[in-house]
């Protein structure tokens, strides 16, 4: 009687998904309520949320707004764009 | 309530609307042809759609899948502007209204024209008019207009709150 093989699957090397921030920039144009409700209308975030970070683009000259999956850093940075505000993203190091 | 806007000899009335939209009285020529600068000051649309993506990391090839649909999107804003303006002109009316559905491409729109001022001219770094040339106290003027067009917007048809 033979035993039986019994083939272990390996399982695939999950590369680790690496965060992104997007970032909002500073700039002389766009007005502090107008950086505000567009934080709000593309986040969803709260008056309170949308205005801490409103605060700190206009202090600090630049703020993480959200951190995450590449793909939907990308599509945040795209709808923040087209609101025209200033907005990059980086991998989380 | 209203606000007028002061700029050499003549002057421009906003006033928001029981609708929830906006009124712009143009008192004279001169404020038809300010109305008129929105568009034109805005430029190309492009500029505005390549300066964003020249924020963007290397590989994202924004250039490529995402400039060519906001160069649309801010065209669409600005077009909207310029036809409404140029309509109200050619039909001898008073007044432009904007309504609330209509208030984002009219911010869009003047959004840009302010970004593209600010561009060409670094108005926010301007500490004198004195002196300045013509040109640019002109771009001034124009800038604090369409600020305080964008700033009722955004308090009275869009709902918030403008401080700046």
């Amino acid at each position: 009687m033979t035993s039986p093989i019994t083939k272990h699957k390996q399982k695939p090397k999950t590369q680790k998904t690496v965060p992104w921030s997007v970032i909002v920039l500073d700039d002389p144009v766009n007005l502090q309520a107008y950086v505000t409700m567009v934080f709000k209308k593309v986040f969803g975030y709260s008056q309170t949320k949308a205005e801490m970070l409103m605060m700190e683009v206009h202090t600090m000259g630049r703020s993480v707004v959200w951190t995450g999956a590449r793909e939907k850093a990308e599509f945040y940075v795209q709808q923040l764009h087209t609101w025209q505000l200033q907005t990059t993203m980086e991998k989380v190091v | 309530m209203a606000a007028s806007n002061d700029y050499g000899e003549s002057s421009m009335t906003l006033t928001p609307t029981l609708e929830g939209g906006l009124v712009i009285e143009p008192g004279s020529e001169k404020d038809w042809q300010v109305l008129q600068m929105i568009s034109r000051d805005s430029g190309r649309s492009a500029y505005l759609a390549e300066s964003l993506a020249g924020l963007m990391i290397e590989d994202s090839e924004w250039e490529e899948y995402v400039v060519p649909d906001l160069t649309s999107s801010f065209d669409r804003q600005s077009s909207y502007v310029a036809v409404t303006i140029e309509e109200a002109r050619k039909h001898g009316e008073q007044v432009i209204f904007v309504k609330p559905k209509h208030a984002e491409q009219w911010y869009g729109a003047v959004n840009q024209a302010r970004l593209a001022l600010e561009a060409r001219y670094k108005l926010s770094k301007l500490d004198d008019l004195e002196g300045a040339p013509d040109e640019m106290r002109s771009a001034y003027f124009r800038d604090r207009f369409y600020l305080m067009l964008q700033s009722m917007l955004l308090e009275y048809v869009m709902g918030e709150t403008s401080h700046y």
